[in-house]
């Protein structure tokens, strides 16, 4: 569905080089800090910035070659960008159907009166988690094959949040073939919601995990110093240092289970996973 | 295409206001001006110059970014501001010269032939001035872009003073220089003047497709 081969992108004192690849029927997810790549990764896929390096492969095309036709393909949600503020919910339904061969403009009626947005207020008086779910509806709105979705839940509250979500599964489930990357710093949204997840870091991918491994297999280990001198370090991958002694992310949480019961060990969460990815230090045992 | 005709069509009727201002301000200048034919220009020009607006409504809070996501390329993106200029233009165009006709002809200032003559000329001057600036409007945006065609302008005009001062140096005589110019019927001066239209507005979108494949969003 989605091959990103070194993608790289340079700015002044950041260097993106991320590889990943998104497989059909799959929701997989982007995870990092505010800067760490996320967005540019997006804007390189969209191709509204251009690469300085690799390749980034659309449906098995190069996004270089893409036409009118194949975006029609694509479904698009911007952290920081979305319809002019001086349209209407209503000026937006002539224009997708104008730009879409598919657009179903009672669905997107439909679902814009559900969540409640006002049809003839502009836009730009439109609160935060309106513009939100504005921008996630007229994204499923045309039987896109893969959406790409940038921060999709920013400023809405739990329950927006969950419905918006639920709109994402039904998505999914109206077509196996379809796919959708989602970056969020909701971790909750993306361990509900994702099949795979990559985490990015100093524009470097840093994790790629199945979310079923991570959240069954990772596990935080907190041990005092003397027991960390004993433990195995073998499937230790980042360990931090802490006042009782040391905190360790594994990912073979079972081997620790059966052969240390009298650590501590708790599940892994994903935020837990990124804070030791990023704020730990490598154990090269 | 049409996508993006109905979303500037959209942001124009936002502007209602502004157009039954021009409209009511156009109708005063036919109903107490001498010259009918000013307001063909002003009108037209107002249509025209109404597709740089459009660019400053896209830019706004980083919109292109998503615009560029839908499914529209950035050569059909500026094809579309032409379209739209000569659109509006020409539909203000076709608006003033009817008023100004009626207007002529009612107040026996100009004859409506007169008047269509002149309007004829006018179009492919306000084509000409929509080529020069819409490639400034999207390499500069919003308010640069403003002070670069202004900017533009006013190199123009040192550049023709500066040509006169070197003619009045070098002992040239313009006004013979031009009278030796085989005189122009009408309708060659009107075919001419669109040809320069036709080719100024080529050469300007394939300098906007240009700027706006270098642009990143």
């Amino acid at each position: 569905m989605l091959k990103i081969d070194h993608l790289v992108k340079k700015y002044e004192g950041f260097t993106l080089d991320c590889s990943m690849e998104i497989k059909p029927g799959c929701v997989t997810g982007l995870i990092g800090q505010n800067g760490a790549g996320k967005s540019t990764t997006f804007k390189a896929i969209l191709g509204l910035i251009h690469r300085d390096g690799g390749k980034v492969e659309l449906f098995g095309k190069d996004v270089d070659e893409f036409t009118v036709q194949d975006k029609q393909k694509l479904g698009v949600v911007l952290s920081d960008s979305g319809f002019s503020g001086y349209l209407d919910v209503h000026d937006i339904v002539p224009v997708l159907a104008n730009l879409y061969d598919t657009f179903d403009k009672s669905f997107f009626i439909k679902e814009a009166q559900r969540f409640g947005l006002p049809m003839d207020k502009k836009i730009k008086e439109f609160s935060t988690g309106m513009k939100a779910k504005l921008k996630v509806i007229a994204a499923v709105s045309h039987q896109a094959k893969l959406l790409i979705l940038d921060e999709p839940t920013v400023g809405l509250d739990v329950v927006a949040r969950d419905e918006l979500l639920e709109l994402l599964r039904e998505f999914m489930e109206a077509e196996e073939e379809r796919s959708i990357l989602i970056s969020s710093h909701i971790s909750g949204d993306l361990e509900n919601l994702c099949d795979d997840l990559y985490m990015i870091h100093e524009g470097k991918i840093i994790l790629h995990e199945d979310t079923d491994v991570l959240l069954s297999d990772y596990a935080l280990i907190k041990v005092s110093s003397s027991q960390y001198e004993k433990l195995d370090q073998r499937f230790i991958l980042r360990r931090r240092r802490e006042n009782f002694g040391y905190s360790c992310l594994t990912n073979q949480k079972r081997y620790y289970l059966e052969n240390y019961p009298q650590i501590a060990i708790e599940k892994g969460t994903v935020d837990e996973v990124i804070t030791m990815m990023i704020r730990g230090e490598k154990n090269y045992v | 295409m049409k996508g993006l005709l109905i979303k500037d069509m959209k942001l124009m009727l936002n502007q209602k206001k502004f157009f039954t201002t021009i409209g009511f301000i156009a109708l005063m200048l036919v109903s107490v001006a001498k010259d009918t034919t000013f307001i063909i220009s002003y009108m037209t020009f107002i249509g025209a110059l109404f597709t740089l607006s459009t660019i400053n409504y896209d830019e706004f809070d980083n919109g292109n970014a998503f615009l560029f996501s839908l499914p529209v390329t950035r050569s059909r993106y500026v094809a579309e501001k032409y379209g739209f200029g000569f659109l509006m233009g020409g539909s203000c165009w076709l608006f003033s010269v009817l008023i100004a006709a009626v207007s002529g002809e009612v107040r026996k200032t100009n004859s409506a032939q007169d008047t269509l003559l002149i309007a004829l000329e006018i179009f492919p001057v306000i084509l000409i001035l929509l080529a020069m600036m819409i490639p400034f409007q999207l390499k500069f945006g919003g308010e640069k872009g403003r002070i670069a065609s202004i900017a533009a302008v006013g190199i123009v005009f040192v550049v023709c003073i500066i040509a006169a001062k070197a003619a009045d140096f070098l002992k040239i005589d313009w006004y013979a220089l031009l009278d030796s110019i085989p005189k122009l019927s009408w309708g060659a001066t009107v075919a001419v003047t669109a040809g320069i239209a036709a080719v100024l507005l080529l050469i300007s979108v394939r300098i906007s497709i240009c700027i706006m494949e270098k642009k990143e969003f």
